[in-house]
């Protein structure tokens, strides 16, 4: 277990960085079964569930880091031009980011193995899309300012940093309870990749300083690139004008969904391991995977070094030039210089590798050693059907979540409460520090009226006293139909 | 515990319902106005005294080429105003004179600037140009140019050559620009 662990410290800097969203109000809330989509090895304690299909799963996330809407939109009064210049020119930082995070299950369920009970099987298909781009700070004060009195100054093209990716997720999941003390977890995903985009792997510079000849000279050494698939064939659809564009577009999206388009591979890892009857060690590894992205591909290339001082006239020389077409040849010989290119290649994207990881302490025991409402139960002896383990009632923790972004991994410290409340009712409240605000609260609930279980988790509620103010948001809310351990 | 658990499940669902949102002025963006200020290096024309004393004229230089980044298109739409900068060095034994031509598309002149410099040694001669604004030249001058006429004029002998290093005489120049990206 130890090299588990270590093997997924390392892998999660090293692998190829994404967004996806931190979301500690599900993780290892076990009343939802939706939780062991974040740790494929969390305590399964259901003996079947089935989500509804389009509501099981839902979350949305809104996140800006350094700035929010009402920094510059807030009717104060104030110059939106200063309010752009101080608050986001002058005020960004090139980690800062903006992106947003939608996710929908269409179809989720799992059962219990009839003839290995401490095996639990989940598997279903849910829609994932995600944005993110940082703060291209130099390239936005060079579009703001210019380039005037900026002698020496190198404009770094590294800063254009963003990516998107709409995808379909089909998944099935192996969940075991090895013994009293582990339980492990593994989910393997096939990815269908609808539309995607990158830029994220540029470098170089603009320069302008004063120059060997002339006054000045400027030079721009590009190693830039931007990748996409999957639009080229919605911009056909949008071309022609005889077609039912909605609807084409609708057919195409689902047909890219359902394996017609870029297609991937992936899996999570998880475990939990009770270090006692009360302290909980869990850790789950996700979306160590990939996309091929091979069709409707288009990229673009912007790869060179080229430094200009403007039209050179030498005589003698110059003379010999008989078409004399000083300024189209200095263009073209920048242009030969960074070319701009667009290919069809195929690309390789990875997906973003997450690790979560929570201690937990388990306190306030409902039932000692007795059945409970949810069976927090033994499974290996499947004949005589489970045995009850202790049971609590309240737990307290703290929870690490990591995510491989494309300028290196973010980290999210949260401390939650949980508490169960009778057989209906379970809240989990958490505290979040992030890259967003180190003022996070968050609560959820999952409410169970018989076999209908309904859950809604919500992100930032402080934040909600101004929307606009707010740097993160989210909320995620599902219906499922489950059967506990006791059922 | 009924009142905890009715506090406790009712706040989440109050706290969405009752969310706030200061007011917005999303109408703002109009009047956001992006001007960035770009500089670079225009034309660069250099002689030596050799060429000086060759030229079988009192011209030397009489060159009329294409001349097209202000009119191009996006340029032309959204330029606002700038300067161009020219800077002369004459390290030949000769005075001189260079006249820059702006010429449209059917060879009229829109705009000249000459410049006189005395025989080395003398200083660098700099002159700055406004266009648009307040005070400053039409930008239509350099909307409508695509064209440039450089001629140079032997105003000495053709035949002294300079004891200075490399004689020569330069013309040097760069642009500043504000334009409109929105």
């Amino acid at each position: 277990m130890r090299k588990l662990l270590l093997l997924c410290l390392l892998a999660v800097p090293v692998l190829n960085p994404l967004g996806a969203q931190n979301r500690q109000l599900l993780y290892d809330f076990m009343e939802i079964p939706q939780a062991l989509l974040l740790n494929p090895g969390a305590k399964a304690e259901y003996q079947w569930y089935a989500g509804i299909p389009l509501v099981s799963g839902i979350s949305v996330q809104g996140r800006a880091s350094g700035i929010a809407v009402n920094d510059l939109f807030a009717d104060d009064g104030l110059d939106i031009n200063d309010k752009v210049r101080d608050r986001a020119i002058r005020g960004l930082k090139p980690r800062d980011e903006f992106g947003t995070s939608v996710q929908a299950e269409l179809l989720s369920g799992g059962f219990r193995g009839r003839e290995r009970p401490e095996n639990f099987y989940s598997f279903g298909i849910y829609s994932l899309g995600d944005v993110i781009t940082y703060w291209p700070a130099d390239l936005a004060e060079l579009a703001w300012e210019g380039n005037a009195g900026q002698l020496g100054r190198r404009y770094r093209l590294a800063h254009l940093k963003t990516r998107g990716d709409v995808l379909n997720v089909f998944h099935f999941g192996i969940n075991r309870q090895l013994d009293n003390r582990w339980t492990i977890g593994a989910r393997a995903k096939l990815y269908s990749g609808m539309v995607s985009f990158r830029s994220s792997s540029n470098s170089g510079y603009f320069l302008t300083e004063p120059g060997a000849d002339n006054l000045l000279v400027n030079i721009l050494d590009a190693n830039m690139q931007f990748r996409s698939s999957g639009f080229e064939a919605i911009r056909r659809i949008l071309d022609d004008d005889s077609a039912d564009q909605a609807a084409e577009i609708r057919r195409e999206m689902v047909s890219r969904g359902f394996f017609g388009g870029d297609l991937g591979l992936g899996f999570d890892l998880g475990f939990t391991h009770n270090l006692s009857d009360r302290l909980i060690l869990t850790g789950s590894l996700l979306d160590l995977g990939f996309l091929v992205h091979a069709s409707e591909v288009r990229n673009f290339t912007l790869q060179g070094r080229g430094a200009v001082e403007g039209v050179q006239v030498i005589l003698p020389d110059a003379l010999s030039n008989p078409d004399r077409e000083f300024w189209q040849q200095l263009v073209d010989e920048l242009e030969g210089l960074v070319p701009f290119e667009e290919d069809q290649r195929t690309y390789l994207s990875f997906r973003p590798t997450q690790l979560f990881a929570s201690l937990r302490y388990n306190y306030g025991q409902r039932n000692p050693g007795g059945a409970s409402s949810s069976c927090d139960c033994d499974y290996r002896d499947g004949k005589s059907g489970p045995v009850p383990l202790p049971d609590y009632r309240s737990s307290l923790g703290g929870q690490l979540h990591l995510i491989n972004r494309p300028r290196g991994p973010q980290m999210a410290l949260t401390a939650f409460y949980q508490r169960r409340f009778w057989n209906a009712l379970a809240l989990k409240a958490t505290y979040t520090a992030d890259k967003f605000t180190l003022a996070n609260l968050g609560l959820g609930m999952s409410v169970q009226a018989g076999p209908v279980e309904f859950y809604l988790l919500a992100d930032n509620l402080l934040g909600y006293r101004n929307l606009a103010a707010s740097h993160i948001q989210s909320f995620q809310f599902g219906l499922n139909i489950l059967s506990w351990g006791r059922n | 515990m009924k009142t905890t658990l009715r506090l406790l499940s009712g706040l989440l669902c109050l706290q969405v319902a009752l969310s706030c949102v200061d007011s917005q002025n999303f109408d703002q963006y109009d009047d956001l106005s992006i001007t960035p200020n770009m500089e670079a290096s225009l034309l660069y024309v250099e002689a030596t005294e050799a060429v000086i004393n060759q030229a079988p004229g009192v011209d030397f230089i009489q060159e009329t080429f294409a001349f097209t980044p202000f009119s191009e298109p996006y340029v032309a739409d959204n330029l606002l105003d700038g300067v161009l900068t020219f800077e002369v060095e004459n390290t030949t034994s000769k005075p001189l004179q260079i006249r820059i031509e702006f010429l449209d598309a059917t060879g009229a002149v829109l705009d000249t600037e000459t410049f006189l410099v005395d025989a080395a040694p003398t200083a660098l001669l700099r002159r700055e140009i406004a266009y648009g604004g307040l005070g400053g030249r039409s930008l239509d001058i350099l909307r409508n140019t695509v064209q440039l006429r450089i001629s140079a004029t032997n105003l000495g002998d053709a035949s002294s050559v300079s004891p200075l290093p490399d004689p020569k005489i330069i013309l040097r120049s760069s642009a500043q620009f504000r334009f409109r990206l929105k």
